[in-house]
């Protein structure tokens, strides 16, 4: 299992910024081209009427207190409204703008994924782990919104921020400007520098983090062995040494960015240093102004923040594009069972089934089916028995195209059946799983799922011919119940005769099942059997059996073994050869013969002793 | 415990939260209150830089030696910088080491308590409802020392600060510029609450969107079985449609404070220097103090605009300070009660009228009464729920008989402290448990010494386990579980039995341990456990006769009650439940075989 999940690992960064990347990002905000120049606008204007707004303070000083022209400072506190209204107006704009637009390119990368996963094949999710799926749909494409939205606002911020201050600065007094110039570089080498080892420490705490969960994890789930073991010390002390890695790193991380903020501001303090001194110099004779000087302290300070955020920025940039390159990966992934460009809908799969010279293997591994034949019948019955893992669940994969053969043909009525659309196929096949699968919802809605068209009465009248309807209306709310995430409010056997219902109202024309190993009570296992037979009644049908009343009732056993046919015939000829068969079939009679034991005991003990109940 | 930081929260936690989160800081509180210290000393810092600025304006530049009162000034400024950088490090980092070291503490803590909850806990407990709480709980509580705490003590220190400083400077000013703070602090809470509102539905709506998805995944046969692509892609685009929805509402609450808080902020800042301009032109103030009005004032008024989040932020790290509460007020199981501490014993066990119920009034073993002798095997036969695997775990204690007592060598069991019993027991479950890490460290488990090579070899090879494990490429190296090998149940099963052969217990429990297992295998560990049966106490739980066949004693059980007891031999010749299950499988054979004989 592990060896196979190595292609899964998250990489946090990009290798490199491949441009062919960069430029598909790009193109997912093609469409919204109007809204990202709208905020990257907006987002420059508020910037520059900050700088304004520090240049009307200078006018205040300079132009309206220091000559006590009360008309100027009238002028100036209109022209400080108008821009404060102004900004609150792009403020709004640019939030609203980039943070809508943030949720669009999500609500849009996640419906191409989705749509293009309905698509994939088999192949793909046995090879792909759910959870990585799941993450490329989820916090994937949330980097990738935030590198497209308010990754391009903060550089747009941060460049018109320094460009404005330093202009504005060269325009009160460039030699001084010249000094702040000079600062700029060694600003940014030293925000880069901690950063660096910021987000160093920082990923060393995440992957301590994630350790201690994994630790708390199997301390609650193997907490038994451990009293019994009596391993609560050491459990402990071997805890303790992750919390301590921990520590370590989540404590460097917190204080190396409790340095960063002051370190920046001790270099900018000698930028103001500098001002105070020539400026006061040049104040002094005349060639400055006081309010210039009171200027250049804020356009420092304004550009300090930029700086301050340049690596943080340029780090979750990074992020966002090994983001896009993983969900790149997953739209590019191909569909390996396709129709052919022209095939013929035939409108049904009624007929012969035939396994023609098969010859199957999952992607490089070995080959799970050789040479394989097999003729159906219209309607015949086939049980398949055998080990874990001889092929079983092959077979039955090839009759629902989940997969194709590596070699040879499969024939429905005589023709290739990758002539005849996936669709139409896979639409006339009702499968029940070992495991049933039941969606979120109420049990109406997952027997629907069969036929989407069907009326109440029409599911009802499913359920009653699968066996469900009686365990159905016994419940609180009967058709309405929930079922829970998955089905799991409900017992295995339960969802076995939901499913059952689904397959029933579908009315299939081949029908396909796995049996459960695992035991369902004896009630409920009887109506599973009956609703079994209503469906195996004149379609085709391939049982993977574990049962032996099904095994019995089958027209023909296929005994699976090895990638081949070892035995095949009826129950009674293949009991009589005395080989796999008789061995299994040996097997779970006793187990079947037991649990009946155990189930009638049981019984007969209720009735004797009600009291206990 | 010396080496570890550990702090035994369950004598101290308090009920309040404020009392609570108080308590948790123990040993922590003088280097916290250092770090609010620190923070107001460079608070202090930067207000002096400003009332400099007054001094550069009003003085320096009006002295005859222009030069150098400027270059003190300038000298100046960089030494309020370097005194208020120096205490806002020296503050981030007192808060971080209280926030990382009491919450280092309470995960040690929380990681303790846990393994020391007893079994009726952990029977009703949810795993992810646990982890949720000692991870996320405790974040947001470190969260809540490290950033929330510091920013709401940096808000109102800033504002205490400048505020005093300017009614130094002038009174009129002071007051005047501080009428909108309560306003915006109002609004800013009331957004605040709106917008989180707004967050719980988006976050919501998300959790449900990736139901969705996570249903379409793992049922992806399903989908297919059915042609059901449109309809999955149609409801997925439901839920994502209302993800959007719920997104464009909270970014729209988001886009409305932020302009709105900056009128209210900027009008404010507007009217001060227009007053302070006005009192510059009459003379009531000098240009200086108008410079360091100006520049105090943005730190009264801008830092009040998060107030409303910071509050709300605040309250969700209470709120996961009651979630761990509720785990950490549980009671621990006493593991160290008890007088008799031998070094080993006989492995003699009585039980004397022994009941048992998990909850009042529903009894599960009823007056229980047998004697067993050293190194004798005891059988207990019996379908589920008739109270087998119940009356075995009443050995280590794992739960207390609520009546009659039990002996061990003559003494009560509750005698024996817990930690010493559990040390001479062994147990094999029927589906062991093993742990992510070595074949080698899961063998050595159970043992509190180094252990050799040797005898981590000796044990697998008894347990009929050591050929197998040399066929893995790292061998005793290999990693098992999750991350590494997955095991078959019979390989788990058998290196369970190395890792109790290597504890070398007295008295041993077997439950069922060859009922999940096929016929070749049962074989395999059943040669292996007679291994590790010979000279203990052992307790057997089975449910087919040929696994009893051996044991000295037999007790057959049934609602709670031993029915039969005896060796086979008896049982066999006396009606009862014991013979109808022989007869019973005699029946079942000679059934098969007259139906092979009939095809």
């Amino acid at each position: 299992m592990s060896d196979g999940y190595h292609g899964f690992e998250e990489e946090e960064f990009a290798a490199s910024m491949d441009r062919r990347t960069i430029r598909r990002i790009v193109s997912l905000v093609r469409p919204y081209w109007k809204w990202v120049l709208g905020f990257v606008a907006a987002v420059g204007i508020v910037s520059f009427i900050d700088a304004f707004l520090t240049y009307l303070s200078q006018q205040l000083i300079d132009r309206a207190i220091i000559p006590r022209d009360e008309v100027v400072l009238g002028e100036v506190a209109v022209q400080y409204i108008i821009a404060m209204l102004v900004q609150a107006a792009f403020v709004f704009a640019f939030i609203y703008l980039c943070g809508i637009l943030g949720q669009r390119v999500q609500y849009d990368l996640r419906k191409k994924m989705f749509d293009h996963l309905q698509g994939l094949s088999l192949s793909y999710y046995s090879k792909t782990p759910v959870g990585w799926i799941m993450s490329r749909l989820t916090s994937d494409t949330e980097r990738i919104a935030d590198l497209v939205t308010w990754g391009m606002l903060d550089i747009t911020w941060g460049v018109t921020n320094i460009i404005v201050s330093l202009t504005f600065m060269m325009l009160i007094n460039w030699q001084l400007g010249l000094v702040i110039l000079v600062l700029v570089p060694v600003l940014v080498r030293i925000a880069i520098w901690f950063e660096k080892r910021i987000l160093s420490e920082y990923r060393k705490s995440r992957k301590a983090n994630s350790r201690i969960t994994g630790a708390y994890n199997e301390n609650i789930t193997g907490v038994r062995v451990t009293k019994a073991l009596r391993r609560e010390k050491r459990n402990l002390e071997e805890f303790s040494e992750l919390t301590g890695d921990y520590y370590q790193a989540a404590f460097r991380a917190a204080w190396l960015s409790a340095l960063f903020l002051p370190a920046v501001q001790l270099l900018m303090a000698f930028g103001i240093g500098a001002v105070v001194l020539f400026g006061g110099i040049q104040v002094n004779q005349g060639t400055m102004t006081i309010g210039g000087i009171q200027a250049f302290i804020g356009y420092i300070t304004f550009m300090l923040w930029p700086i301050l955020e340049l690596a943080r920025v340029f780090a979750s940039m990074q992020h966002g594009v090994a983001s896009a390159e993983r969900v790149f990966s997953l739209i590019d992934a191909k569909a390996d069972v396709v129709d052919k460009p022209t095939v013929i809908d035939v409108g049904t799969i009624r007929g012969d089934i035939v396994f023609d010279n098969v010859q199957f293997h999952y992607g490089d591994e070995s080959a799970v089916l050789k040479d394989f034949n097999l003729t159906v019948r219209a309607g015949e019955t086939i049980a398949l028995v055998g080990p874990t893992g001889a092929g079983k669940s092959t077979i039955v994969n090839l009759v629902t195209r989940f997969y194709e053969p590596t070699g040879g043909r499969i024939l429905i009525n005589g023709v290739d059946y990758t002539d005849m659309p996936m669709r139409m196929i896979q639409s006339r096949i009702g499968m029940v799983l070992q495991t049933p699968h039941l969606f979120s919802g109420n049990i109406r809605e997952n027997i629907r799922y069969g036929r989407l068209e069907a009326t109440d009465a029409e599911i009802e009248e499913a359920s009653k011919l699968a066996g469900a309807h009686d365990f159905i209306v016994t419940l609180p709310k009967g058709y309405e119940e929930e079922v829970g995430e998955g089905g799991n409010l409900l017992s295995v056997g339960q969802k076995q005769l939901i499913s059952l219902a689904r397959a029933v109202l579908a009315n299939p024309e081949v029908f396909i099942m796995d049996e459960a190993t695992s035991s369902v009570d004896t009630l409920t296992e009887a109506l599973i059997q009956r609703g079994m037979e209503q469906m195996m009644n004149g379609r085709t049908s391939f049982i993977i059996a574990h049962r032996l009343s099904t095994i019995r009732r089958a027209d023909r056993i296929l005994v699976i073994e090895k990638g081949g046919i070892s035995e095949m015939g009826t129950h009674s000829e293949l009991l009589r050869q005395r080989g796999h068969y008789y061995s299994l079939y040996t097997q779970q009679f006793r187990r079947e013969a037991e649990e009946k034991f155990e189930a009638e005991a049981e019984a007969m003990m209720e009735e004797e002793a009600p009291s206990h109940a | 415990m010396s080496t570890i930081d550990f702090l035994d929260l369950q004598k101290q936690i308090a009920s309040s939260r404020a009392r609570g989160l108080w308590t948790l800081m123990i040993g922590y509180r003088a280097i916290y209150v250092g770090s609010m210290v620190a923070l107001a000393l460079s608070g202090i810092a930067k207000t002096l830089s400003f009332l400099l600025l007054a001094t550069f304006v009003d003085e320096a530049l009006l002295t005859e030696d222009v030069v150098r009162a400027v270059a003190l000034i300038a000298l100046s400024f960089i030494g309020l910088a370097l005194v208020e950088g120096a205490f806002s490090f020296l503050s981030g980092r007192l808060a971080a080491q209280t926030a990382e070291g009491v919450t280092q503490r309470l995960r040690n803590f929380m990681f303790d308590h846990l393994q020391r909850l007893s079994f009726p806990y952990h029977d009703k407990a949810q795993t992810g409802d646990l982890i949720q709480r000692v991870t996320s709980d405790i974040s947001a509580i470190q969260r809540f020392y490290s950033e929330q705490v510091v920013q709401l003590g940096r808000v109102l220190l800033l504002f205490v600060i400048n505020f005093v400083a300017l009614l130094s400077l002038n009174t009129t000013l002071a007051l005047s510029s501080t009428i909108i703070v309560p306003f915006i602090a109002i609004v800013s809470l009331f957004f605040f609450r709106r917008i989180e509102k707004a967050y719980d539905d988006y976050q919501a709506a998300d959790a449900k969107l990736s139901t969705v998805l996570q249903e379409n995944l793992s049922g992806v046969r399903v989908v297919k079985a059915f042609a059901r692509q449109p309809y999955e892609e149609k409801k997925f685009d439901h839920e994502n449609s209302s993800r959007f929805a719920k997104g464009r509402r909270l970014l729209s609450l988001h886009s409305l404070y932020w302009p709105v808080s900056d009128i209210l902020a900027s009008g404010q800042m507007l009217a001060g220097l227009m007053l302070g301009a006005t009192m510059v032109m009459r003379g009531d103030i000098t240009l200086g103090t108008f410079l360091a009005y100006a520049g105090m004032i943005i730190w009264i008024v801008q830092p009040m605009r998060g107030l409303g989040r910071l509050i709300v932020q605040a309250s969700t790290g209470l709120v996961s300070f009651d979630r761990i509460a509720g785990v950490v007020r549980e009671e621990q199981e006493p593991l160290k009660e008890g007088t008799q501490r031998p070094q080993t014993v006989q492995g003699d066990l009585v039980f004397e009228n022994v009941s048992f119920e998990y909850e009042t009034d529903v009894p599960v073993l009823h007056d229980i009464s047998f004697s067993v002798k050293p190194g004798e095997i005891v059988a207990l036969l019996g379908s589920t729920g008739s109270g087998k695997t119940t009356l075995v775990s009443l050995l280590p204690r794992f739960y207390e008989y609520t009546s009659g007592r039990i002996l061990l060598d003559g003494v009560p069991l509750t005698d024996y402290p817990k930690e010493v019993l559990r040390d001479f027991i062994g147990i094999v479950e029927q589906e062991p448990f093993l742990f992510s890490r070595t074949i080698r460290d899961n063998i050595a488990y159970g043992v509190d010494r180094q252990v050799t090579d040797e005898e981590v070899i000796a044990a697998a090879q008894a347990a009929a386990i050591h050929e197998r494990i040399l066929q893995f490429p790292q061998g005793y190296d290999t990693i098992v579980g999750e991350k590494g090998v997955t095991l078959s149940g019979g390989q788990k099963q058998r290196v369970a039995i190395a890792r109790t052969i290597l504890k070398n217990p007295r008295i041993l429990l077997l439950d069922d341990a060859t009922s999940s297992v096929d016929t070749e295998t049962e074989a395999e560990i059943r040669g292996a456990l007679e291994n590790l049966m010979s000279a203990r106490t052992t307790f057997v739980i089975a449910h087919r006769i040929q696994s009893v066949m051996i044991a000295d004693q037999i007790l057959v059980m049934d609602k709670g009650r031993i029915v039969q007891r005896g060796s086979h031999d008896e049982l066999v010749n006396q009606p009862g439940t014991y013979r109808q299950i022989y007869d019973l499988q005699a029946r079942i054979e000679s059934e098969l075989e007259k139906e092979i004989a009939s095809v």
